[in-house]
């Protein structure tokens, strides 16, 4: 599942003025059964720049069923986001892995529900996914886009998200906030200021929920994310209504912790082994040190595809991105963010 | 033999045993309306409201979304609150102070060290959850967490409702009202979807739309019905309408529904109305009518309603009037259906116990009423079913 195919460059759309670049791809026949996604998943994609392999993970900001699209925010100085925004051209091959990721709204035909989307930013590609698909395929629910940025410039899928709103006045409300507006502009946006707790109770009080099944889904940079989810447990949301992935911008790693040198116990698909892990090395690197394989793919935390369980010691995590606390507490851990924290080990790839 | 009253045993609308099998396999099994979305403003605010077997209270959260449980103190049962109301975050109950936050959990127990020396898991006694949500404007309760949602139970019937928006419009306070019909609720329901009468029982009050015309049937249990308006009414509709319209036009007629178990509606251009059954007895049932109106200014009520006064002014009157009628109180003499209609209702209860009754062939208008008798034995069939599948 995490091994990579060649697709083909069907189109590069630079969007917000270039700050963005949408890649649509060609998917070969036969291929588009086993690359199909659900609404709010990622690709991962391998480049081989100056000599070194990098990877990355995007979100898919189509729609399932629509043509495979990833939308990259150009970081400054990123190496990979500004290679696909200029050194790319259509017919161009890269490596894809398959869709896969668990931050996914799947639709349900006959569900009733209200659905909140806080996002900033690029954090809006999943986002994006998720309200075409409830749109489409969940007839019965509504959806509330709150979607800040920092000026109207630079409002990712602006008029897509205004024609969806034109199209389904009925089913999707779409309220922008901004940090710093441009004094004269015609846009017309909800509040000014950052996406905060203020905004969200102002935002479920303007449109308290109809349909009673409610669901929020959060992404947008680090600190966003954690503002809109203690706001939401501040007016009593119960947490596993609440669906948020961390996007883009400075993600907050908690290096504080070393690790130890450990040894670890494996177990694997195709049996158990014994490894050392060094002070300091993630039980990925250590795993893989050791010619062994697992799966992995963003090696950033973010894509949850290194997930294991750890049934005996403990483990620093530098980020757990991927990981809801539900997951934590029934012991899962991403192997490429942990370091060891006790001597002894013992992890279960298996399942 | 059993006397039948078509698909159904006469004693289904007489007896006790009857009357406790439907509400523990109909009205303890489905959707019960609850109220008007706008009886839960804010935060904070409740209301219970009995389903059947079950007494089911509604609360909104802090994030403004609906949380029902059942209300039943998990100590000894007590009831925990009555009526509607409004709290802070917490329920307390009033026998021996267990408290509850709005999520259900048990938050406190007075003396908990002392009363319960062997401790005390809090966390297996939280309330128990029930299902809520909004439809229509209105609020909905199920006794079981896990129901089927309002998109599968009303989906299929809700384009057949008419064009309303009932959050849209605002109550008309004087309109309602709650009484009591000394019938089965089934004969309330048979009479409410009953298009046979309409030009009989009501040939002087409800002849502004054309019975003639109905067209009506049947999604799973619930019933559907839409009538135009009578030719008379319907030249000069815009003026002849009573009150503002509250559908946009070209939309005309009247959609008068009866969801399953009695749940009545009944939506026209200028009003839109419920009417919901509820069984007390097996001669005893209440209604509750309210009422929404247009939300304009009163300026435009009155504008409207001089503007109608032509036609209303020489339109009906009561079906029996002079020697007919038994003196002033005479229902058949108000010139108002709904009295006429208790009237029938109760007329035809007194029959179902004589020896002599006898009941005579269902006519076409009356197909509606044999389909909800084997709406009820389906629905009842299915439940048991269940029932049985569980243990
Ligand atoms: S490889 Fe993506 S979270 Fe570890
Ligand atoms: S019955 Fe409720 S506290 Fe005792
Ligand atoms: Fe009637």
């Amino acid at each position: 599942m995490f091994e990579f195919h060649r697709l083909t460059i069907k189109e590069l759309r630079p969007e917000i003025g270039g700050a963005a670049t949408s890649v649509t791809f060609d998917l070969p026949a036969g291929a588009s059964e086993s690359f199909s996604w659900e609404a709010g998943q990622h690709v991962t994609l391998r480049f081989d720049l100056n000599g070194a392999e990098q990877r990355r993970s995007y979100t898919v900001s189509n729609p399932p069923g629509a043509p495979l699209r990833i939308t990259v925010k150009r970081e400054k100085g990123g190496l990979v986001s500004n290679h696909i925004a200029t050194a790319l051209s259509p017919g161009d091959q890269i490596e894809v892995a398959l869709p896969f990721g668990r931050f996914v709204l799947a639709p349900d035909r006959p569900a009733r529900r209200t659905h909140y989307f806080f996002g900033a930013g690029s954090g809006i590609t999943p986002l994006f996914a998720m309200i075409h698909a409830v749109l489409s395929d969940e007839p019965h629910s509504v959806a509330h886009l709150i979607f800040g940025n920092r000026s109207a410039d630079e409002i990712l899928f602006r008029e897509e998200l205004d024609q969806l709103a034109a199209l389904h006045p009925d089913r999707f409300s779409l309220r922008h906030t901004l940090s710093a507006p441009k004094l004269l502009s015609w846009f017309s946006l909800w509040r000014s200021g950052r996406l905060d707790a203020d905004a969200v109770r102002a935002a479920i009080g303007e449109t308290p929920p109809v349909a009673q099944d409610v669901q929020y889904w959060i992404c947008g940079p680090g600190a966003m994310n954690g503002d809109v989810k203690s706001a939401l447990m501040g007016v009593d949301v119960p947490a596993n209504r609440i669906h948020m992935e961390s996007f883009g911008g400075a993600q907050e790693l908690d290096s504080s912790v070393t690790g130890c040198a450990a040894t670890l116990r494996l177990h694997l698909p195709s049996g158990s082994h014994d490894i050392p892990v060094e002070e300091g090395q993630t039980l990925l690197a250590a795993i893989r040190s050791n010619g062994l394989s697992v799966p992995f793919s963003c090696q950033s935390g973010v894509c949850g595809a290194c997930r294991a369980r750890i049934s005996d010691g403990t483990v620093h995590m530098r980020n757990r991105m991927a990981l809801e606390d539900s997951d934590i507490g029934k012991g899962e851990i991403l192997s490429c963010q942990s370091v060891a924290q006790t001597e002894w080990l013992e992890v279960d790839f298996r399942s | 033999m059993t006397k039948m009253y078509h698909r159904l045993p006469v004693e289904a609308y007489t007896s006790q045993e009857w009357f406790d099998r439907e509400q523990q396999l109909i009205f303890s099994r489905s959707w019960r309306y609850a109220g008007l979305r706008e009886d839960l403003p804010e935060p904070g605010h409740y209301l219970s409201v009995q389903a059947g077997l079950n007494n089911i209270f509604i609360v909104m959260g802090r994030d403004h979304r609906l949380r029902a449980f059942h209300n039943i103190c998990r100590h000894r049962g007590t009831q925990l609150i009555r009526a509607v109301g409004k709290t802070q975050k917490a329920l307390t109950c009033p026998y021996h102070d267990w408290t509850y936050d709005l999520e259900g959990n048990l938050i406190s127990v007075p003396d908990e060290e002392s009363e319960y020396p062997g401790g005390l898991d809090k966390g297996c006694l939280g309330l128990k959850p029930a299902s809520v949500d909004i439809w229509r404007g209105m609020l909905f309760v199920h006794p079981d967490a896990d129901a089927p949602t309002l998109a599968e139970w009303f989906g299929e019937v809700e384009p057949l409702l008419g064009p309303h928006n009932p959050a849209e419009l605002v109550e008309y306070p004087e309109a309602r009202r709650s009484y009591e019909i000394k019938a089965n609720w089934k004969i309330v329901v048979e009479n409410y979807i009953d298009v046979y009468h309409l030009s009989h029982l009501h040939s002087n009050t409800l002849h502004m739309y054309d019975h003639a015309r109905a067209e009506y049937g049947w999604k799973g249990p619930h019933y559907h019905f839409w009538e135009p308006p009578a030719p008379d009414y319907a030249k000069e509709l815009e003026k002849n309408l009573p009150s503002p319209r509250v559908i946009p036009e070209p939309h005309v007629g009247a959609w008068v529904p009866m969801l399953f178990p009695g749940i009545g509606l009944g939506a026209s251009e200028d009003s839109w109305n419920i009417f919901v059954i509820t069984p007390l007895g097996p001669d005893l049932t209440r209604i509750e009518n309210r009422t929404k109106l247009a939300d304009v200014s009163a300026w435009e009520f009155t504008k409207q309603e001089w503007r109608s006064a032509g036609f209303w002014q020489g339109f009906g009157g009561p079906k029996y009037s002079g020697e007919d009628a038994a003196g002033e109180e005479d229902p058949m003499a108000s010139g108002d259906f709904t009295s006429e209609d208790i009237y029938a209702c109760e007329q035809q209860q007194k029959s179902l116990t004589s020896p002599y009754l006898e009941i005579g062939p269902a006519a076409v208008g009356e197909s509606p009423i044999t389909h909800h008798q084997q709406a009820v034995l389906d629905f009842m069939a299915l439940q048991a079913k269940a029932t049985a599948d569980n243990v």
